[in-house]
Parts: C-alpha cells; sequence; structure tokens
C-alpha cells in the first residue's frame, strides 16, 4: 500500500524558516547561545591553574574580596585603593611599577636580562660580561610584593609553586634598581635577603590572606592562598556567613535601623582595643611560633586564627619585658639569641616598621582597654573619591585631621589643648607643640627611612645614654648637646639630671651619633638631617659636610638616607648619586658633593657653632672628627623589618 | 475629563517633571559631588538613574496610552486600569528616587518598596491595554 503523498493543508516541520532574514537571525541567536555556553564551560571546568605559582583557592569559610564589592561599594573603593590589595599581585603587565622590558642588570657574577613574553616577563641568565647568546632558560616572573616603597620580584623555579627570587628591587620613588640586601639595613657584604622558597614559609603568613605554604618532598612547595594582597577577610572574618544570613533583606534593613554590629562578622572598629589591635598586630607585630606541632599545622592549613580573636593560634606577640610564653621564650633565645635584638632596642622598645603593635602594647594607653590601632587610623574613610582616597592612603591611612594635629591624643587627653604651650614649653604652633614629635619620634627604621616609633612614651637623655636611643629632643635639636637637653628636661619636668662625659656635655648629640654611632643611630640622624622641622630648629647649614661624608658610610641604607635628605638641602635638589654603587665611586661622589658644597652652596661669613664639630668656616674639628670617628661602633646591625 | 485627556495630560507633565530630574543629574555630574558620585554612593546613583529613565520612560507610555485612546477605535481602558498605569507611573520612579535619598551601603532607603507596588500597578494597567487591544477587531 502506498502513502500518499503530503498535501498543502497538512504541517510540515521545517527547521528554519523560510525568510532569509529570520533564518540569519536565528542562526545569529544559537551562535551566540554557542559561544555563551563555551565560554563558560571554559572558564569553570577547562581552564588550566597556573602550576608555577602560588595557587588562589578560597578557605572553606573564606570569600573573596569581590563578593563584598556590591554591598560595601565604598569600603571595596579604600580597601581597592590601599596598599594593602597590592601586598602581593600576580605578575601581570599593568602590576609592575618599573620598566621590565629590556631591563639589564648585574649582580654578582651574574648578567641578568628580563623581557617581555606574551602576558608575561622572564628572566635570563649569563656569565657576566659573556656574549648575549650565553644567556641561558628563561624563568617567568610570577608574583610581585609591594607597590608602595619598594616592588620585590618572584619567579617560578621549576620546582612547582615554590618561589625564587629575582636579586632586585625596585625603589619606587627613585625609579631605581638595587640589589635586594641594599633595601634593607644589614651589613655590607651580607648578600641574598632571601632564598628559594622564602616566600612560600616567610612572605606567604602577612603578604598574602590565608596562606599556607604546604611543604612537600625536597623543599617543594605546594603552596595556595585564599587571596593575594591583604583582602577584606584579613580583617572581617565571617565573611561566608555574613553574606548567607545577609541575602534576606530584612535582616538588612533591621541592621541599617538598628545600632547593633552584625554577629556574623568581625569587625575591629566595633572590638575593644586589644582585640582590634590584635586584627592588625596578627602582621604588624614581633611574633613567634609556639611549637613544632602548631607550625606544622599553620604551614599545612594556614593560620586560625580570625579576627575578634585574643590570642594568635600558632604563634605569640614576643615583647622582650614580658614574662609571657616563658617556656615558649626560652626555646626561642635558645635557638635564636638575637631574635629581640634584631628588631628592639635594649630597653624593649621596638625600632622596625611594620611591628607597631609591639608598640602599641607597650604604650601607657593601651593599657586602657580601649586604645587601638583603631583610634589614628582608619581602613575606610567616608570619602571615597579618587583624591580624598590618594590622600589618605599616602597619610599612612589616618583618620580627618589627625595626621598633623594633636586631635589623635587630644581625643583622651581633652585637658591638655588649654595648656599645651605650659607643658611643651614650645610656641603652639611649632613642631615642638605636636605631641607625634615628642611622643612618637622617628625612632623606628624601615623601607629605607625613618618612622615614628608607635610605642608612646615621653623623651629622656637616659634612653639615649642606656640604650643608645636617640631621644626625641636631640632628633628635632641635631644641634645641641645631651647636657643641653638634660637640662630642659629637668627644668620643665623635673627629671633627675643624668651624669654625663664631657663630650656630651659640650658636642652636638647627633653629630657623635654620626660619628661614633652605629648603622641603626647613623641610619637615623641622617634621616632627621632631611626632616623639615629638625632644619628649622637645628639650622641646616651645618647639615652638609656631615651628609656628604655619610655618602661613603660602609651601609647601604644610610647612603641612601644620607642622599636624599641632602637632596631637601638648598643647592643639591636633585643631586645625583648611585648609593648602590662601588666604593671608590662613593668617595669620588663625596669628594665632588663636598666640593659643590664648600664652593658653591657654602655661606661664605657663616659662623658654625662649635658644638657641630665643625670650625667657624665649615671646615671639621678635625681632632674632635677623627677621634669620635676611631670610636665608631664595628657593632653589626641587621634591623629584620 | 477623557481618559485619553488624562494621560495625555498626566504624560506630558511627567516628562517634564523627569527630563528635569535629568538636568539635576547632569549638574550633580557637572560640580562632581560626591554625594551623588562618590563609589560609596554607587547605590544613590543607581536608584536616581532608575528614577529618571523609569518616570521619562513611563510619561511616554501614558502619553502612547492617550493617543492610542484617541487614535483606535473600539480601544478602551477601563477606569481601574487607567488610574493604576498613572499611579504605577508616578508610585515607580518616586520609590526609586526616595529609595536613592537615604542608602545603607549597598542598599537603597526603605523608599524603594514602593518599586514593586508601582510595578504590581503597572502591570494592571498594561495589561489590561493590552487585553482590551487584542478584543478589538480589525476592520476588514
Amino acid at each position: 500500500m502506498e502513502t500518499p503523498p503530503p498535501t498543502e493543508t497538512q504541517p510540515r516541520f521545517r527547521l528554519l524558516p523560510d525568510s532569509w532574514t529570520a533564518r540569519a537571525g536565528v542562526l545569529l541567536l544559537l551562535g551566540g547561545l554557542i559561544l555563551t555556553t563555551g565560554s563558560a564551560v571554559y572558564s569553570h571546568w577547562l581552564a588550566v591553574p597556573p602550576v608555577n605559582r602560588p595557587l588562589e583557592a578560597l578557605k572553606a569559610d573564606y570569600v573573596s574580596s569581590d563578593s563584598c564589592r556590591s554591598c560595601h561599594p565604598g569600603n571595596y573603593a579604600s580597601w581597592h585603593a590601599s596598599f594593602h590589595r597590592t601586598m602581593t599581585q600576580t605578575a601581570a603587565p599593568e602590576n609592575f611599577a618599573g620598566k621590565m622590558d629590556g631591563l639589564e642588570l648585574t649582580y654578582g657574577a651574574l648578567d641578568y636580562r628580563v623581557d617581555r613574553q606574551d602576558q608575561s616577563h622572564v628572566v635570563r641568565t649569563k656569565p657576566k660580561g659573556a656574549p648575549a647568546s650565553a644567556y641561558g632558560k628563561p624563568q617567568a616572573i610570577v608574583l610581585l610584593t609591594g607597590s608602595h616603597h619598594l616592588q620585590i620580584y618572584w619567579t617560578e623555579t621549576g620546582e612547582g609553586r615554590t618561589m625564587g627570587q629575582f636579586p632586585f628591587a625596585y625603589v619606587i620613588a627613585e625609579k631605581k634598581w638595587a640589589p635586594m640586601e641594599q633595601t634593607f639595613l644589614v651589613p655590607p657584604g651580607n648578600k641574598q635577603v632571601y632564598d628559594k622558597g622564602d616566600w612560600n614559609t616567610g612572605c606567604i603568613t602577612c603578604h598574602a590572606t590565608n596562606g599556607r605554604s604546604r611543604p612537600g618532598e625536597n623543599g617543594r612547595y605546594d603552596s595556595q592562598v585564599s587571596e593575594f594582597g591583604i583582602s577584606c577577610e584579613a580583617c572581617h572574618a565571617g565573611g561566608r556567613e555574613h553574606i548567607a544570613q545577609n541575602r534576606n533583606p530584612l535582616r538588612r534593613f533591621a541592621l541599617h535601623w538598628s545600632d547593633k554590629p552584625d554577629p556574623t562578622l568581625a569587625n575591629p572598629a566595633r572590638m575593644d582595643g586589644p582585640t582590634a589591635t590584635l586584627a592588625c598586630g596578627q602582621c604588624h607585630s614581633i611574633s613567634a611560633y609556639k611549637d613544632l606541632e602548631r607550625t606544622k599545622a599553620l604551614a599545612r592549613e594556614g593560620s586560625n586564627f580570625r579576627p575578634g580573636m585574643k590570642e594568635l593560634d600558632a604563634r605569640w606577640v614576643a615583647q622582650p619585658n614580658s614574662t609571657d610564653h616563658p617556656v615558649e621564650r626560652a626555646e626561642l633565645l635558645q635557638l635564636y639569641p638575637h631574635f629581640f635584638g634584631d628588631s628592639f632596642w635594649p630597653d624593649g622598645m621596638i625600632r622596625v616598621t611594620g611591628r607597631e603593635m609591639n608598640g602599641t602594647m607597650a604604650s601607657p594607653c593601651y593599657k586602657g582597654g580601649k586604645f587601638s590601632c583603631m583610634s589614628c587610623h582608619e581602613m575606610h574613610p567616608a570619602k571615597t573619591d579618587q583624591a580624598s582616597l590618594t590622600a589618605w592612603k599616602e597619610e599612612r591611612q589616618m583618620k580627618p585631621g589627625m595626621a598633623e594635629s594633636n586631635q589623635a591624643c587630644l581625643q583622651c587627653h581633652q585637658g591638655m589643648a588649654a595648656k599645651l604651650t605650659a607643658h611643651t614649653h614650645h610656641a603652639a604652633d611649632s613642631s615642638g607643640s605636636s605631641c607625634y614629635n615628642c611622643h612618637m619620634p622617628h625612632s623606628a627604621y624601615g623601607l629605607m627611612r625613618s618612622l615614628r616609633s608607635h610605642q608612646i612614651s615621653s623623651p629622656t637623655v637616659r634612653e639615649s645614654l642606656d640604650h643608645g636611643r636617640p631621644n626625641a629632643c636631640n632628633l628635632c635639636h641635631l644641634d645641641q648637646p645631651l647636657a643641653w637637653t638634660a637640662a630642659k628636661l629637668t627644668e620643665w619636668y623635673h627629671q633627675p639630671a643624668p651624669k654625663l662625659d664631657p663630650d656630651d656635655r659640650t658636642l652636638s648629640a647627633a653629630a657623635q651619633w654620626l660619628l661614633k654611632g652605629d648603622a641603626g643611630q647613623r641610619a637615623l640622624i641622617v634621616w632627621s638631617m632631611g626632616w623639615g622641622p629638625a632644619q628649622k630648629a637645628s639650622g641646616h647649614e651645618w647639615f652638609y659636610p656631615f651628609l656628604t661624608f655619610e655618602l661613603n658610610d660602609p651601609y647601604a641604607a644610610v647612603r641612601y638616607a644620607a642622599w636624599k635628605s641632602l637632596q631637601t638641602l638648598p643647592g643639591f635638589a636633585g643631586h645625583e648619586f648611585d648609593y648602590t654603587t662601588d666604593d671608590a665611586k662613593q668617595k669620588e661622589a663625596l669628594a665632588q658633593a663636598y666640593q659643590k658644597w664648600w664652593f658653591t652652596v657654602r655661606k661664605p661669613d657663616g659662623r658654625f657653632p662649635a658644638q657641630t664639630i665643625l670650625q667657624p668656616n665649615g671646615m671639621f674639628q678635625q681632632d674632635v672628627f677623627d677621634r669620635l670617628l676611631d670610636q665608631r661602633s664595628k657593632r653589626k646591625i641587621l634591623l629584620a623589618e | 475629563m477623557h481618559t485619553s485627556d488624562r494621560h495625555l495630560r498626566f504624560g506630558w507633565r511627567s516628562l517634564f517633571v523627569f527630563l528635569s530630574l535629568g538636568l539635576v543629574l547632569e549638574t550633580l555630574h557637572g560640580f562632581k559631588l560626591g554625594w551623588y558620585l562618590d563609589v560609596s554612593s554607587e547605590i544613590r546613583r543607581l536608584m536616581f538613574t532608575l528614577a529618571h529613565s523609569h518616570g521619562t520612560l513611563l510619561a511616554l507610555v501614558n502619553i502612547a496610552a492617550g493617543l492610542t485612546l484617541r487614535t483606535v477605535k473600539g480601544f478602551e481602558l477601563t477606569n481601574a486600569a487607567s488610574l493604576a498605569l498613572l499611579w504605577g507611573s508616578i508610585v515607580m520612579p518616586v520609590g526609586f528616587f526616595l529609595g536613592g535619598l537615604v542608602i545603607h551601603d549597598g542598599d537603597p532607603g526603605l523608599g524603594v518598596v514602593l518599586v514593586p507596588l508601582g510595578a504590581l500597578l503597572l502591570l494592571y494597567g498594561v495589561g489590561s491595554a493590552a487585553r482590551s487591544l487584542g478584543k478589538i477587531t480589525p476592520a476588514k
């Protein structure tokens, strides 16, 4: 039986419409659908994670900072603008502070060359002076640390996620490359600050969020972090629960209309002083590991400390003068006798930057239970336009009006405002009436400069005599001897007058520290010579010969600070000097700078005070100069920043 | 007043109001006011932009409704549908605007609850208009 032929009345299945326009439209829609599906499949299931650097993998209860953006755009913007975010970045071309393509540098016995290959930069090395054909196998630069003062570069090693170090740092302000060890205050000849794997074991703890070293066999690491840089979760624990709970708009509005904190999220701004300080201090402190087992657990799983907790989990904040953690303390000092000496002054005051919690804890203000980092700093300013955010981050993330006023201290010491000059014995508008300058002087060092101590204290001559720390008075009055300071402190604050040797009665304390002090003291003094208030209080004319002399200091960090201070003086703006160059060229530069000062800048009729160890015409009092220089401390200084 | 007149009058007046709001927003841009432009005010900017765009669009919808009523024979809007369309065109953009006046981080102010109410009114009004048009037999 034959099937009847189809008639016009029977419907016919058609894959595409008859009209060519409609067909084109359908095909376009189909193509778009395929492309969208394909890209989704690729990005979610087929994309291969990098194998030559630590991996970003969120730990169970962590969320990424991007998750916070939609509900907290202002806070996200301030975090995004901050140097915290860029503490560690992947080596995308736009993240490099310096120009990399075609960069050629020499370090030790090796020549280094950096080239761009697609979206990455690679380093090749060859023996110094060998032809270009001798360049070896390229190694990709995969991670960058820092974006404010210095940027440090980490390379693949061919050993999984174990990081190697590019031996140069980029000094951002100078747009200059410097060997790594010449960006720290370390003894001359101290080569290679970091070794292979150091990022995975050391830097990962605080230059990324929730880092897990994950050591494997043969010194290899399979490191993971929840996020590169310091993310929202570093300070606000509980993001996942917070997001889940606040999907409910009724809950959100109930919180908006109440003053109660959201219990799902840690917020240092609402914590008591010590707890809030520890949230910052998990990184901004000198800490030591409690025991081997917890150290191993930390390496495997990362820290279980979350902001809001009262104590770190695997580490303890190590204060030299405390009696806490006696067992751990004894073991620590047995293993590392210099542990405290590398970071603290002999009286226990912290002397390196980035470890502010140690100073804060030792401050009298801290004992009240309310004082914390949040008393003076804010992580999320109200104004979020680009200009305000830039000013805020450059002003050390201070609260409005607190950077250069006494407002931070007056929050509690309100009565002091009315009797300011009676207390300071300085004019109200002078730098001597700034609380910071006397109670938080620039006696800490790091990132190639002096920084304010975060241990709030009052200046004494004893701290200088007994512990070698330049006191606040003589860090500003650089031309005055300790006897002058002692007399003022006795007269104004009834401090007992210490017994002083003849030099301390007659010679500038700062000049003495420069000539016979150790590298740590010298670095602080040469930096202060570039500090406006000190120049105003001490007269800067006598700084020139000292700063030019320090261009040949054995310590690179001191040479750098001397050069930068010299540039602040009239006649030396933009003065060029390569602080990383060899000794002979340093001496040559010293001589040129000295001659420039002597013949073109020095005032011929200038009368240089005798206590500055200069003759009236500006030449050194050679006998005193030589005697003090002979006494120069040979103690090796290594400041563990 | 005839229904078409009501929609036409409302449409043109509303168009004037929400175009003026656009001018205000441009002025806020012009003077770079952080209250409107800062990242922390993102939700305010979104709410005001939505108020401006919805208000303007709905004004045009009302003008279209008025013209349709005048030109399409047999097309009618019940009084309820007409009022729903009118009030929806007010309530929704005003809800966006009030939601942007006071904000809470990434959340708009409580005024935003007017938006879904306005949306329901609009759905009813527009749906009624569509149904009414569907019933008209085309002239042969």
